[in-house]
């Protein structure tokens, strides 16, 4: 409060310190988000499987392809706190598995006379992280011949664990960069269509009608099944890719719509027809202008749709459209968990499944959150 | 209360409605919003009471206070309200504040006893219903009538609010019409079943200024013609010096001065009224003077201001009193009552 | 409204050849055709195929004429009813497909109803118990359905219904009435059947639409109108029901055609798993096999089915509001 020259005495009062006006959007939003409970649960825990999936391999006690011919469908390993001298410390019983004769199943029971120590930082299968890392250390292990399995193994006696985390590699990133892929799309397109109008117009928008009058997961599974099956010249890479293109090639309809709703409504904004009043060029228009004031829009659209893309990958692999093996994702590994009998004799294959149903979710509350923070009057 | 509108068991004959020391507050995620802080008034009956106080003042509470429509994160914590229901044998009172909102009772009240109309036109009719469908509602739920005889009655108060072809506006629906049009169906709404009292919240801010003088002329038109009482809520004084016979000047949830329609224009006593009355143009005044802005803007609702709420804004401020008490409101002279420290030293007892 | 059905039907017809283009490349899109991995099984069981008998297997489906004649023919065909041949069975298509699409029809339209039910009682309840611990909890379950992908939902109701309620789940008949006659026990098995799917095709459906009715009609809530209908001295279920239900209803209709392709695509996918004779698992195996001509005329169907509905659900919202219908 300034002194004011008034002779009348002048009240003193506090005026209210409000630092408000001098943040920027960004920081201003930034405040949102992370006041909002949900979202940072989301995003703590988005940080916690992408670091599962990327140190997986070390994380887990066996490399992710390897067999273990005595051991299938193994139950989960029984770790215990107490060695058999009676002191406190990691320890696990070892499972002695029986062919039985009647049924030729293997019938696994935990041998609770024997404790065996967990070491850690324990040498065991060769290893590779993040792709150029060669090692032999995992977090745990144990001494040969026995070994640890976390969650039980598969059909062939691959640590589920380790699978589970490898696959997240694939299943965590591919909604991203569908995502990116749709968004370059979308927003070319959609821009062009708001923009110029006229005949373009017409073309994307029946376009998208197109696309959009297809059933999804169909629609991917076709465009899906004119990939090459892996091969020398198609590496699991090249299907990877081709399948996050896959996935775009629906996704960048979406916000191509709402760019263009948006464009639309911008250029009859005052704003931009100032900007073409003072002669500015299209160019000039659409990124000074148009796309700056789009930017949360899109960002918000876009975060809302990875957890459509990541079920789009997860349903289109668990179909066997989509990655295929040697490469390993979550929806592949549930391939594996397709019949009940399987599914009641070892359950623990569904923890791919339950780990698409966290990314999806946590995903979904982070794009909520998002939302939220960039437009708080919004519901 | 003090001398004038407070002793509860004397009641002016012609009073219809009588709000006594009212505390509303909204309890919100920001903090408690002091949106009422002792209302105390009485609204005659056949008149038109005026409200007035810039936005945020709590006219729109009073009013939503009455029909008890407040949202639901507000609470009305201490004082009553009365309504005198007209009979035969004189003065029925019933207690509104007494009653629960969504009360059988409450809801024959709203709409037959006391009514409402919005600031808004364009959005206060449900665009999915034709405009007689929704103001013979009122009817067939109050009157006790069917469906015919509702829609003559409707077509009825349509044709004596102005419109023109009442029976082909029965039919229209909300978006068809234009912002006068459907202010004039939310008056025929609001008379459709003869209230005791009309709010009229801001019913002509948003229309443009012919517009608003026809609503208002019929307003006046309808007042005249059926005796109505009236509640007039602006922040405009020359609609009020139009519209009203009373005038209630509110700041910051009290009434601060209140008096006929001439003292307020004419002697006006608050530094408040004295300073709103400043701040409009004058027909006729000389042409080179300035227009007095009050100081400052109304405060935060979520602060509370020691003192007079009035005195951080104030050119009649005294230091060491109206910072400290709030004034008590005082009889000026017949049916005029001040809330200040400059015509008396008595302090409202909290 | 008689023009604004007329122009719709247009835009369809524009449309549906678009659709028929776009699947007719995706039948010709995958690198070797029925015919080479039938030739790869063939030499693969040891006989030797002399190029006269492979030109002949090329001819016989029509492989050795142009893209753009083998489209012409095809297309020809299809609006006569001919879908050309189902490869891997040896039938026209048009003899596999109908039943199994009207079959998938049904699941979509018992999961719509489902989804519309259960997403208007609950979107109503919890617009209107904002903030109350049953709305928390609604919202978690909200979550968690749009988060699980339908057929792990699937597999885990079946095992659940197998496992505690001995309940044989899966296709459209128990065992012992799989063959019967159909008697009153029949129609009652099959009705047994039906349930699990339709919940788990509806689920993520009904999550979402969910959401979207609590949050319009917490919008409408706010409405200046609302506040009118209650000024009138309406009761609160009158003001909810008929004032503002009405209006929160209008953004759902319309969001209606753009929840079908969920709708058709989680049948697809759950009856699958569920072993329901229904166009997805034939679908999705001819997509395997490449039996192209299945697959696409599969697709092209369900692609108007989608349109189909989308001009329904067009008409309806011109139906309820009025402000579309005198546009």
């Amino acid at each position: 409060m300034t002194e004011t020259t008034t002779p009348i005495s002048q009240p003193h009062v506090e005026e209210p310190v409000s630092n408000v006006g001098q943040l920027s959007q960004l920081t201003l939003m930034r405040m949102r988000f992370s006041r909002n409970k949900l979202a940072m649960i989301g995003l703590v825990g988005l940080v916690i499987m992408y670091f599962l999936s990327f140190f997986g391999p070390f994380l887990a006690p066996n490399e992710y392809t390897n067999q273990n011919a005595d051991y299938i469908f193994g139950i989960p390993t029984k770790f215990t706190f107490t060695g058999s001298d009676g002191k406190f410390g990691f320890y696990f019983h070892p499972v002695i598995s029986e062919l039985d004769s009647v049924s030729f199943k293997f019938i696994h029971k935990v041998d609770t006379s024997v404790t065996i120590p967990v070491k850690f930082f324990a040498k065991g299968d060769p290893i590779t992280l993040l792709g150029f890392i060669n090692t032999d250390i995992h977090l745990i292990g144990a001494d040969a011949p026995y070994r640890i399995y976390p969650v039980g193994t598969d059909s062939i006696g691959r640590d589920i664990l380790a699978r589970s985390f490898v696959g997240g590699q694939i299943s965590m990133t591919v909604g991203l960069l569908g995502v990116a892929m749709s968004l370059i799309l979308g927003s070319i397109l959609g821009t062009a269509s708001g923009y110029w109008m006229g005949i373009a117009d017409d073309i994307i928008q029946r376009a998208i009608e197109v696309i959009q009058s297809f059933p999804t997961i169909p629609l991917w599974a076709a465009l899906a099944a004119a990939l090459p099956p892996i091969s020398q010249d198609f590496t699991v890479i090249h299907r990877y890719f081709l399948i996050t293109v896959v996935l775009s090639f629906v996704g960048w309809t979406g916000l191509a719509r709402q760019l263009r709703a948006k464009v639309m409504a911008y250029r009859s904004a005052d704003f931009c027809q100032a900007a073409i009043a003072a002669g500015a060029s299209d160019a000039r228009i659409i990124f000074v202008h148009m796309l700056p004031n789009a930017a949360s829009h899109i960002i918000v659209t876009a975060a809302l749709a990875i957890p459509g893309m990541i079920l789009g990958e997860t349903s289109l692999s668990f179909l066997g459209l989509g990655i295929t093996p040697p490469a390993v994702s979550w929806g592949s590994l549930l391939r594996d968990a397709q019949q009940v009998s399987v599914i009641v004799r070892a359950p623990w294959l569904l923890l791919p499944g339950g780990l698409v149903v966290m990314a999806v979710l946590f995903f979904s509350l982070v794009g909520d959150g998002i939302r939220d923070a960039v437009d708080p009057y919004s519901i | 209360m003090s001398q004038l509108a407070g002793d509860s068991t004397v009641v002016k004959a012609d009073t219809v409605l009588r709000i006594n020391n009212l505390h509303t507050y909204f309890y919100t995620d920001i903090g408690v919003s002091k949106a009422l802080n002792g209302v105390s008034l009485d609204i005659p009956a056949g008149k038109v009471m005026g409200i007035v106080g810039e936005s945020g003042c709590g006219k729109s509470v009073t009013a939503l206070s009455c029909l008890r429509l407040l949202p639901k994160s507000a609470r009305i914590l201490k004082g009553d309200i009365t309504l005198f229901r007209r009979t035969e044998k004189g003065f029925d009172p019933i207690t509104l504040t007494d009653l629960h909102p969504m009360s059988v009772e409450m809801r024959k009240i709203r709409g037959e006893e006391l009514a409402m109309i919005f600031q808004e036109p364009m959005t206060s009719l449900n665009p999915s219903y034709t405009v007689g469908d929704q103001i013979s509602e009122a009817i067939i739920l109050h009157q006790n009538v069917g469906k015919d005889e509702a829609k003559n009655r409707t077509i009825k108060i349509l044709d004596q609010v102005g419109m023109a072809n009442a029976e082909g506006i029965f039919a229209r629906y909300p978006h068809e019409l234009s912002g006068g049009m459907r202010q004039r169906a939310m008056i025929a709404m609001g008379l459709s079943c003869n209230p005791a009292v009309l709010f009229a919240d801001e019913p002509t801010t948003a229309l443009d200024v012919t517009t608003e003088a026809q609503i208002l002329d019929l307003m006046r038109d309808l007042q005249a013609q059926l005796g109505m009482t009236i509640v007039f809520i602006t922040h405009n004084l020359g609609v009020v010096a139009q519209m009203c016979d009373n005038v209630a000047v509110m700041y910051l949830g009290r009434i601060v001065e209140q008096a006929g329609i001439d003292s307020i224009f004419y002697k006006p006593q608050h530094p408040y009224t004295k300073a709103l009355l400043n701040s409009i143009p004058h027909a006729g005044s000389r042409t080179r003077a300035r227009l007095q802005p009050i100081r400052g803007v109304v405060p935060d609702p979520y602060s509370s201001i020691k003192g007079c709420a009035f005195h951080p804004r104030c050119n009649s401020f005294m230091a060491g009193k109206c910072d400290q008490a709030v004034p008590a409101l005082t009889h000026v002279e017949e049916g005029h009552t001040v809330r200040c420290f400059l015509y008396s030293d008595k302090v409202e007892e909290e | 409204m008689f023009n604004y059905i007329l122009r719709r039907l247009g835009y369809m017809a524009v449309t549906l050849i678009i659709v028929a283009i776009l699947g007719y490349a995706i039948i010709e899109l995958p690198p070797g055709s029925y015919v080479e991995v039938e030739i790869q099984r063939l030499r693969n069981l040891g006989g030797n195929l002399s190029q006269t008998e492979i030109d002949a297997m090329y001819h016989r489906y029509g492989l050795d004429k142009p893209v753009y004649e083998r489209f012409f023919i095809w297309i020809s065909g299809f609006v006569r009813g001919d879908f050309g041949e189902a490869f891997a069975y040896n039938m026209d298509v048009g003899d596999l497909i109908w039943g199994r699409l009207g079959l998938t029809l049904m699941f979509t339209v018992g999961a719509l109803i489902f989804t519309w039910v259960v997403a208007i009682t609950v979107g109503v309840y919890s617009a209107t118990h904002r903030y109350t611990i049953p709305d928390y909890i609604l919202t978690v379950l909200q979550f968690i359905g749009l988060s699980v992908p339908n057929f792990l939902l699937a597999l885990l109701l079946m095992v659940f219904a197998q496992d505690v309620f001995k309940m044989q789940v899966g296709g459209l008949f128990s065992s012992e009435f799989e063959k019967a006659p159909w008697s009153f026990a029949r129609v009652l098995d099959l009705l047994n059947h039906l349930w699990i799917p339709i919940i788990v095709i509806g689920a993520s459906g009904t999550a979402w639409l969910s959401r979207v009715m609590r949050a319009n009609l917490l919008d409408v809530l706010n409405m200046q109108y609302v506040q009118t209908a209650r000024a009138k001295g309406l009761h609160e279920n009158t003001v909810i029901w008929k004032h503002a239900f009405r209006n929160a209803i209008h953004p759902l209709i319309m969001v209606l055609g753009g929840s079908l392709p969920g709708l058709i695509s989680g049948e697809t996918i759950v009856a699958l798993v569920l072993n329901l004779p229904t166009a997805g698992p034939l679908y999705f195996n001819a997509l395997i096999a490449k039996d192209m001509y299945l697959a696409g005329t599969f697709l092209i169907f369900l692609a108007i089915a989608l349109l189909i509905g989308n001009l329904l659900a067009d008409i309806l919202l011109a139906w309820v509001d009025p402000r579309i219908r005198y546009e």
